[in-house]
Parts: C-alpha cells; sequence; structure tokens
C-alpha cells in the first residue's frame, strides 16, 4: 500500500494592501507557489487577533504565517506597529507552552514582492512539512470527538 | 503617622468618598474584603499579614460614581493595579482616595503563621515597599525574611526543557481547569464588561472545560495580560485547581522587561505599552 | 443495620482484589485537592481527620464536561450517535458525610420532571463508602443542614474508625449489603459501642425557620451587604457537591460532525440570567447571590423538601473574596 505523504495545512493571514496584493502578484507572475497555504485576508495586521492562530491550530492547522506590510507602509499608518508588539508577547507565550517558531512564522511582503511572498510562504511550507502534523494539537482537540471518526 | 481606622473615619465623616473598600477580621478571625460605608464602619477596618486580596478589582466592579470618590485600602502591589487602570482610563485619580498600606508582606491562607514559609513570592520582589501613590499612609512596617524564590527555579527548568516537554507540561495544568473563571474575576485588569470568552457570534473561545477549550482559555488571558499584568498573584490565589497562571504572566512580564524595559502601574501619565509602539521595536524574529 | 468490624488490610485487600477491568475506585487525593482514581495497587487515604477535598466528588456523577450525542452529516442524512458509557462499577471510598449527602439531594432534581440518565446511570453503578468525619473548621456546618459527623445518607457502607487499625462498618442500603456480601464475606460481627466525636457547631441554625425568612425578605440589605463583595465567578458553583447547574453547547469538529455537551454552569456569572433581549434580570452582584442563597436555603427546600447544602464548607474555603455562605445563613437565623 502506498504510504500517503504528510501534506502540511498551513493558514496564512495576511494583510490586504501588501501581502495580499504581493500573493497576487505572485500568481499573475506565474511563480511557482506550493499549494498548502489557505490564505485569509484582514484589512491589516493589526486586526489580527491572537485568537485567530488558536482558532487555526484548533481547526486542524500545522503552522501559520503571519504576514503584513513593512513598518512604514501601512495602509492605515500604524496599525503593523501595533501588532509587531503584540506578536512580540504572543510567540513567546506560545514558545513557553510549547508552540514554537517552527509553527508559527512572521513575514512582512509588500505588494510588489511576489518573489519573496513565495520564497516565504514555500520556506514555511517546508518547515512545517519537516515538523510533520500538529499532532498534539489535533490531539487535545479530537480528545472529545473520538468515538465518531471522521 | 496616622491611624488607618482614624484617616478612614474623617473620610467618611466628612463625606470626602461615599465608601471604603478596605479590609475587615470576621468573628472567627478570618481577613476578608470588607466596604465601609459609615464612620461606625470604619471601626471594623483593619490591615495585617492576612490581607492578601487585592482590593483594586472593587474599582471595577462596583458602581464608583461618576463626579464622586471612594476609599481603598491598598497595598504596594494594590497601587500599582490602580494605577494601571488610570493609565487606562478606567477610573480617573481624582476618583481614589489611596489610603497606602506599608507593607510586610502577606501570607495566603487565615491559618498561616507569618514566616518565611508561606509569604508570597511576590513580596520578595516587592522593590516598592513603600507605597508609591496615595494620598495618605498608614501602617508600619516590619523587615521580614525573605522567601525562597520557588517559582523562578521552576521557570528555569521550564524554559530548559525541548517544545514537547514544555506542551506535556501546560497540556496537564490546562486539562485541571473547570472555567470557573475566577482568575478573570478576581484580576483588576479584567474589565471588559463583554469577555470575549462570552463571544459566541462567533465562538472564539470554547466554552467547555475540555482540553482544547482550556487551553484557549488560559492562552488567550495570559496574553490580555501581556503588558498589563502588574503581578498581584491573585489568579493564582482564586484558582480552585491549583495551575500556576503566575508562571504565564511572570513570563509576560519578562518579554515587557527584557524587550521593551516597562513595567506596568509604575506611573500614572506613562503610556501603556500595548497601546503604543515604537518605531524601532525588535523585528528579529520576522522574515 | 448491620455492622462489622475491618481492619486497613482489609481495606486495603478489598481494594487490590476488585478486578481493574470491572471497577474503578476513586479516593481523596494525595495533595488534598480533589478526589481522584487510584489503582488497585494503592494504598487509599483513609483519614477521617482530613478537611473536605477542595472539590467535591461531583464531577464523577454529573461531569464538568460531558457529551449528550454525536451528530455526523453524509450527503443530507443527519446521524446521531449516542456517546458510549463506561459500564465499569465505581467504589468510592472515605466519603465525608457531607459529600455522600449530595447525591439524594441531587437525585432530587435530576429525577423531576425529566430523569436525567446520565446522572443516574452513574449513580446505579457506584457504591459509596462513607467514612466517619473527625474533621471541623470555621467553614463547616454539617448539623445546621440536618447532617453530623456519623450520618450515613448517601452512602451505601459506612466506616468508623474504631482504633489505630480497625473501623466498624455498617450495612447502610441493600446495595452496600450486596457488596459486602460478595467482596466481604469474611468480617467478624461487630457488637460494641462506637465513640462519637463531639461537634462543635460554629453556626448553629434552623434551616426551616431561614426558608420562611428568605422567601418574605427578597428586598433585605442583607443581600446588598454580603453580594456586594462578590466577584462573580463560580467557584463556589463548581467546587459545591450539590450546585448542578448546567449549560448546553455545540461543538463541531468540522462542517459535517460535532456534538452536543452539557458544562457546568453558575448563576454567578453575569451573563447566566442574559436574555437574548440584551436584557438581564439579575444585573447586580447583589442579585445574583440572593439567588445562590435562597435556591440553596428557600426553593430547592420548598420544592423537594432537601436543603441544596452539605454545610461542607468548600465555597468558603475557596471564595477569592472570602464570602462564608453558612455565616450569612446563620445571621438572617439571628434576624
Amino acid at each position: 500500500m502506498a504510504e500517503e505523504k504528510f501534506e502540511p495545512k498551513v493558514v496564512a493571514f495576511v494583510c490586504n494592501w501588501c501581502t495580499y496584493t504581493g500573493a497576487d502578484l505572485a500568481g499573475t507572475s506565474r511563480l511557482k507557489q506550493e499549494p498548502n497555504a489557505r490564505l485569509i485576508r484582514v484589512p491589516c495586521t493589526g486586526r489580527i487577533d491572537p485568537v485567530f492562530v488558536i482558532k487555526a491550530f484548533e481547526s486542524g492547522a500545522d503552522g501559520v504565517l503571519i504576514s503584513g506590510c513593512h513598518p512604514g507602509d501601512c495602509h492605515y499608518n500604524t496599525g503593523n506597529f501595533h501588532a509587531r508588539r503584540r506578536w512580540t508577547f504572543f510567540k513567546e507565550l506560545l514558545n513557553f507552552v510549547g508552540i514554537d517558531s517552527t509553527r508559527l512564522h512572521f513575514s512582512w511582503v509588500s505588494a510588489s514582492e511576489g518573489k519573496k511572498w513565495v520564497d516565504v510562504v514555500n520556506g514555511v511550507i517546508d518547515t512545517v512539512r519537516e515538523q510533520g502534523p500538529f499532532l498534539k494539537y489535533k490531539e487535545i482537540k479530537e480528545h472529545d470527538f473520538q468515538e465518531i471518526e471522521n | 503617622m496616622p491611624d488607618l481606622i482614624e484617616i478612614a473615619k474623617g473620610l467618611l465623616e466628612s463625606k470626602e468618598v461615599s465608601f471604603i473598600i478596605g479590609y475587615t477580621k470576621d468573628r472567627f478571625g478570618r481577613v476578608k474584603p470588607y466596604i465601609a460605608k459609615s464612620v461606625e464602619d470604619a471601626n471594623n477596618l483593619m490591615f495585617d499579614h492576612h490581607s492578601i486580596h487585592n482590593l483594586a478589582v472593587y474599582l471595577t466592579r462596583l458602581k464608583i460614581p461618576e463626579n464622586g470618590k471612594v476609599g481603598i485600602v491598598a497595598k504596594s502591589c494594590d497601587i500599582k493595579a490602580i494605577i494601571a487602570l488610570i493609565q487606562e482610563n478606567q477610573i480617573k485619580r481624582e476618583q481614589v482616595y489611596i489610603i497606602g498600606m506599608n507593607c510586610s508582606g502577606v501570607v495566603t491562607h487565615s491559618t498561616d503563621e507569618w514566616k518565611k514559609e508561606n509569604i508570597q513570592i511576590k513580596c520578595k520582589y516587592c522593590a516598592d515597599k513603600s507605597p508609591m501613590l496615595y494620598d495618605a499612609v498608614a501602617g508600619t512596617a516590619e523587615p521580614f525574611e525573605q522567601p525562597d524564590d520557588t517559582q523562578a527555579v521552576l521557570m528555569q527548568k521550564l524554559e530548559a526543557m525541548s517544545s514537547a516537554e514544555r506542551w506535556d507540561f501546560w497540556a496537564k495544568e490546562f486539562e485541571k481547569c473547570i472555567k470557573c473563571y475566577a482568575c478573570r474575576q478576581v484580576c483588576p485588569m479584567c474589565y471588559c464588561e463583554q469577555c470575549i470568552a462570552e463571544k459566541n457570534q462567533p465562538q472564539w473561545i470554547t466554552t467547555s472545560p475540555t482540553p482544547a477549550g482550556n487551553f484557549s482559555w488560559n492562552i488567550i488571558k495570559a496574553f490580555h495580560m501581556a503588558g498589563r499584568c502588574v503581578g498581584c498573584h491573585e489568579c493564582e490565589r482564586a484558582c480552585p485547581m491549583g495551575i500556576p497562571l503566575t508562571l504565564l504572566t511572570r513570563k509576560m512580564g519578562m518579554v515587557a522587561g527584557k524587550e521593551f524595559n516597562y513595567r506596568h502601574g509604575m506611573a500614572i501619565d506613562q503610556p501603556t505599552l500595548v497601546g503604543s509602539y515604537n518605531f524601532n521595536d525588535n523585528e528579529d524574529f520576522i522574515k | 443495620m448491620k455492622e462489622f468490624i475491618i481492619n486497613t488490610d482489609e481495606i486495603a485487600n478489598l481494594i487490590s482484589s476488585l478486578p481493574a477491568d470491572k471497577w474503578d475506585i476513586l479516593a481523596p487525593a494525595k495533595d488534598g485537592k480533589s478526589f481522584d482514581y487510584i489503582l488497585s495497587s494503592d494504598k487509599p487515604i483513609i483519614n477521617s481527620e482530613a478537611p473536605p477535598s477542595k472539590i467535591s466528588f461531583k464531577e464523577y456523577f454529573f461531569p464538568k464536561s460531558e457529551t449528550l450525542f454525536y451528530y455526523k452529516r453524509e450527503a443530507n442524512e443527519i446521524s446521531l450517535t449516542e456517546p458510549k458509557f463506561a459500564e465499569k462499577k465505581l467504589l468510592v471510598l472515605a466519603a465525608k458525610p457531607c459529600d455522600a449527602a449530595s447525591l439524594p439531594i441531587l437525585s432530587k432534581v435530576f429525577n423531576w420532571d425529566y430523569k436525567d440518565e446520565f446522572f443516574n446511570k452513574r449513580v446505579n453503578n457506584s457504591v459509596i463508602i462513607g467514612l466517619s468525619c473527625a474533621y471541623s473548621d470555621e467553614s463547616c456546618f454539617c448539623t445546621s443542614v440536618g447532617l453530623d459527623r456519623n450520618n450515613t445518607k448517601g452512602s451505601d457502607i459506612f466506616l468508623t474508625p474504631f482504633n489505630d487499625k480497625q473501623y466498624v462498618l455498617s450495612v447502610v442500603s441493600d446495595k452496600g449489603d450486596s457488596f459486602v456480601k460478595e467482596f466481604l464475606p469474611n468480617l467478624t460481627e461487630f457488637t460494641g459501642t462506637k465513640e462519637t466525636k463531639e461537634f462543635i457547631d460554629n453556626k448553629p441554625f434552623d434551616y426551616k425557620k431561614t426558608k420562611d425568612w428568605i422567601a418574605a425578605n427578597f428586598e433585605n440589605k442583607i443581600w446588598a451587604e454580603t453580594g456586594e463583595v462578590c466577584i462573580g465567578c463560580a467557584q463556589c458553583a463548581f467546587v459545591c457537591p450539590t450546585c448542578h447547574c448546567f449549560d448546553i453547547v455545540d461543538e463541531n469538529c468540522d462542517l459535517n460532525c460535532g456534538r452536543r455537551i452539557k458544562n457546568w454552569d453558575a448563576c454567578q456569572f453575569g451573563v447566566f440570567t442574559k436574555h437574548a433581549s440584551g436584557h438581564n434580570p439579575r444585573n447586580s452582584q447583589e442579585k445574583r447571590y440572593r439567588q445562590r442563597v435562597s435556591h440553596k436555603f428557600d426553593y430547592y427546600y420548598e420544592k423537594f423538601g432537601e436543603v441544596l447544602c452539605t454545610g461542607c464548607g468548600r465555597c468558603t474555603r475557596g471564595c477569592p473574596a472570602g464570602i462564608d455562605i453558612g455565616e450569612i445563613v446563620f445571621s438572617i437565623s439571628n434576624q
């Protein structure tokens, strides 16, 4: 029986004005991206509540990427500055409870950086693939659904 | 130095405050929070090593008159919470008359003796042994033998573990959680009229006390304390299941100190850490 | 009632003789915080001088989170599955009278307008060995609510310490009788007298009189005075052996499957009585605290003839704001 190779599910929270546009540019430029990332578009990285990250892991994500405009380029001027401070705390907190930087990634990708987007997202997917499925989170989530297997 | 009761009587008699939030002893000698509303009530106020409760929580739980004032008996750790509430615009400086108490460390249980083994770990770090913001000061501080910081030892142990080992440690602790929300209710900084845990369209945080639901709640609570926690340790005292919540808040406090050189609740006009930003904030973790 | 003499070795042998695939054994945990499962090889802690555990054993009969059913959608068909019920029997060791009594009290509400089979099955599948209590502190008041150190309400079998190594084993119920016949058939009968330690009741009150006062004093200022320091957590309700409110929610595992769950809930939460319109009839902590006292000492007694409290004092010992419900009812009795 052929073994199914593990393909990670990566959820990417991207800001509309920079990274999402950059990812779009990557697409129109026909740059090759691995298909594992599911993009969720938000107006600004300042909109991203860390609870989204927890929800992503709860819903089965093996890795999460958050990406937005470079500091100084935020469409709303200061959204990404606030986000950056939040992430400093949040990543330390998650690391402290056992979710380290192999599963949670951050980047600045501007609207013109289609190539960078592809490098970032492929890099994240490769890192997460190497880590394997996030079994520990799946264990606590599926703890109560064991009686009905999908 | 004027006596606590004298100060309180003066405030209530002149009606400078509508009530005073303080401590009292019941007929068994157990110390508990108490609201003194009259000069007569003021006789029941006291303060000693068992006055562990952070009374600042009542500043957002009780109705503080808009143009009025309330008195509050507070030790240094509690005053930090009051300052933090002023920093975050939850109360105005003019709305509180702070009776700062000189404190000699507090013990957890009414039956605990005042000695090194029982004194709270936070008291070791009370660099601010005398009240730093006050309208009046009372009480006398006696020197006390510093407790051992067993928590620092545990923190180091955790930091030295692998991610997987840390996960297992926390999964075991969070499993105990029964979602009583005592940690939230006792925290002076948790004053939201509708907590994110109570939002159900959509339901961000699973309400069930299951492993996933508990993980989600405890992480988000800790995150909401990042840069806002004053280290009063009330959350851990209130937790009926003995979950070491202050490990999480202490970690967040360490990040605030190391990355931003910040401590919450030190000065009423200091901008809050998470409400502000610096162009040069660290971003070495961002690709 | 039948009485026998049993020694600590025989109790330890009983534990190890129960087949692990058919029996779970619950005993007070070493850290004193809760009741925990013990292995048949463990030495159970049977200490009548220990304080009540921080949290009651209620979660083994009324779990903090329980699946009611699972649902699955395939094409347009929805199927429901019942959760598997653990068929193992449960032996509860060293339950204090204030613990054991909670089961018949809870049984009233769980068999009122709807028979809660989740609760009933668990109780029917269990054998409760009560233990005479030699502890008391300022938070206890079991004698004011109809219990005492040697009360057998809710126990199937009851142990009273006789000396260092021996207990008097009393058979209380038919279930207890069958258990003793099956697992302890060779005990010697006891014909002596048991000693009983005096209980110093710190808060004596007549629960029939206090019930009437509560019913007639809905607007009394005592509710504001006692409830204003309450911070609105559910510590008291969750550690309590008799509080039983619950919330029902659905959780999904993905778009096509999920489960309906029953979780512990408490009247002390601000949102407990919040209506969909936004109106909240109990919109202050004082009103919510009044509800707690009234439900326990008036409404439940009115409806079921049982005070919804065993005087164990757990709520008081754990309250972050130091509220003592026994003191409140005691002061009501002095009104």
